[in-house]
């Protein structure tokens, strides 16, 4: 707020004073009062009246000032009533009220929210983990009666496992808790725990499997990257060429991170796509034309799930040759989150 | 023969892995009932307890700790939970070993054989094998047949075992495939059709070709 913006406000109210003072010394004219009484008359108050003015808009002025300031530091404005101070004057004791109920409403209903999204985490978890024995026996009947059919049969089960895994990974990357553990491990560890369950897709479609200098050491919740590595590796599947497939994974270690390489010969990705990949539900050119299946969940859940753990996360693409996917761990115990 | 005792709940499911168990050459018994749960595990007698977490009336862990005062027998808990605290719970209850649902079948074989191996002291997975016609040395990758040796490649030795292991029966590409995966080989057709080329030519030094048979379209045979 600036003095000529409250001065405004404030004008009628001077004009007034002016007007009465004014109005007062002219009919004190026709008695032959001391001039200096009817100067006095008509200066006095205004000036006063241009003081209170002053004074006024230095104390309001002092409290919107702390309440922008205030506003400016917190994170989260809605908790502003709580550090209002110096609310001592009339519409800033009123302003304080609203904003507390404000406050207070904004909460309430911000919990409700959040309650209704860690119950339906909850049901989801709860459920994942109903559904899994359904599908565990179904997997110990298809062991049990090896044949053309039960194999298909399995891939197809394998396919459920993996919308499973993405429908519990989802709730986990919307939830605000942390619920991921970081532990050490090491990478050909979770590269090859990740291929072992793509095993049966992989083999199926005849890509040849390059994995090698994978010694690397890093420090992550190791669960949420063979989630992140089956999405890629699935992808890698989904978006191959016919001959000739292959897939290569490997690490290489830079002062700051460690980086993991993705690398398929698949059809590619187009460069007007490519900035778009991790959008949600964004399926691009590749979506349209190869495959009605995509989502666009798979990679919008890696970036987000990377985000949590403090990671990076990179795809780079040469249309009909290559992509390449990059996931950047940061090194050592200096985490980033 | 090893005596393995299911404690699940899931019929079907206890039923299949039964089947599955008693395939793989282990003699099964199935808990039905879960009203005295602990005291009817204790009457069973058996090596190793397939011991679900979620079971009517009492809890896993619960049963786990309690049968952990009295008894040694190997437990691997089985659950469809996956949190890192429930692992460590069930460790600290003295589980031995942890699979989540849907287990992968193999490694589920994997870890009951690697427990009863420990346990029982019981040689499993020798360090030779004898199969009549030539001795698989698996500790140094060789087969030797009377004084002779020939050194086998990692994937040579892990296909040749496998054949081993289910001697007389048709193993298909796919399978020896999937096992060799699962041990971490990511090979593909052509190194899979290598690898058995080189096998056999190998076997042709000790005059064995003809012990690995192709069955057209359904795999090999180790006769």
């Amino acid at each position: 707020m600036n003095f000529l913006n409250f001065l405004k406000e404030k004008v009628s109210y001077l004009l007034s004073i002016i007007f009465l003072q004014i109005t007062i010394a002219i009919f004190l004219m026709p008695y032959n009062v001391n001039k200096v009484i009817i100067m006095y008359i008509i200066f006095v108050p205004i000036i006063i009246t241009i003081i209170m003015i002053f004074l006024e808009y230095k104390k309001k002025k002092s409290f919107y000032d702390n309440v922008d300031a205030k506003l400016n530091e917190l994170d989260e404005k809605y908790l502003l009533s709580e550090v209002i101070d110096n609310t001592n004057f009339i519409e800033a004791e009123k302003l304080e009220e609203y904003v507390r109920d404000l406050g207070r409403s904004m909460i309430e209903n911000v919990n409700k929210y959040k309650f209704s999204q860690k119950e339906y985490k909850e049901y989801i978890e709860m459920w994942i983990h109903e559904i899994k024995i359904p599908i565990s026996v179904v997997k110990l009947i298809i062991e049990n009666n090896r044949n053309e059919v039960t194999k298909s049969i399995e891939e197809e089960i394998d396919k459920i496992e993996n919308f499973i895994e993405q429908a519990l990974f989802y709730a986990r990357s919307s939830n605000v808790e942390k619920d991921y553990s970081i532990k050490k491990s090491t990478l050909k560890d979770i590269v090859n725990e990740s291929i072992k369950r793509n095993k049966n897709i992989l083999i199926q479609s005849d890509i040849n499997i390059n994995v090698h200098d994978l010694d690397n050491i890093v420090y992550t919740d190791s669960k949420w990257i063979i989630f992140i590595l089956n999405q890629i590796i699935q992808n890698c599947i989904k978006y191959s060429k016919d001959i000739n497939k292959q897939i290569e994974i490997y690490s290489k270690e830079f002062n700051q991170r460690i980086e993991l390489y993705i690398i398929d010969n698949g059809i590619g990705i187009d460069s007007s796509d490519l900035p778009r990949v991790f959008d949600k539900g964004f399926t691009g050119k590749n979506g349209r034309i190869i495959s009605k299946k995509s989502t666009g969940i798979g990679l919008y859940l890696c970036k987000k799930l990377c985000d949590k753990l403090g990671m990076g996360i990179e795809i780079t693409s040469k249309i009909n040759e290559t992509t390449c996917a990059i996931l950047k761990f940061p090194k050592g115990t200096h985490l980033s989150f | 023969m090893s005596r393995i005792l299911i404690v699940e709940d899931d019929k079907k499911l206890r039923e299949e892995l039964g089947i599955f168990l008693k395939k793989n050459g282990y003699e099964i018994e199935i808990l039905e009932k879960f009203e005295d749960t602990i005291n009817d595990i204790l009457k069973t007698k058996t090596d190793l307890i397939l011991l679900d977490i979620n079971l009517p009336n009492l809890d896993g862990e619960y049963i786990c700790k309690e049968l952990r005062k009295v008894s040694n027998v190997p437990v691997i808990i089985i659950t469809s939970r996956e949190s890192e605290i429930d692992e460590i719970i069930s460790l600290n209850y003295g589980a031995d070993q942890y699979v989540t649902k849907p287990f992968n079948i193999h490694i589920l074989l994997a870890k009951i054989a690697s427990l009863l191996r420990r346990t029982k002291d019981l040689s499993y997975v020798q360090d030779k094998i004898d199969c009549k016609e030539f001795i698989l040395n698996i500790s140094q990758s060789k087969i030797e047949k009377d004084d002779i040796q020939i050194e086998l490649t990692k994937n040579e030795l892990k296909i040749l075992h496998f054949l081993v292991l289910n001697r007389g029966r048709i193993v298909s590409r796919d399978k020896i495939m999937s096992y060799l995966w699962d041990s971490e080989s990511f090979v593909d057709e052509n190194t899979l059709s290598v690898n058995i080329k080189r096998l056999r030519d190998k076997m042709e030094e000790i005059n064995l070709k003809s012990l690995i048979e192709t069955k057209r379209g359904q795999g090999y045979i180790l006769k």
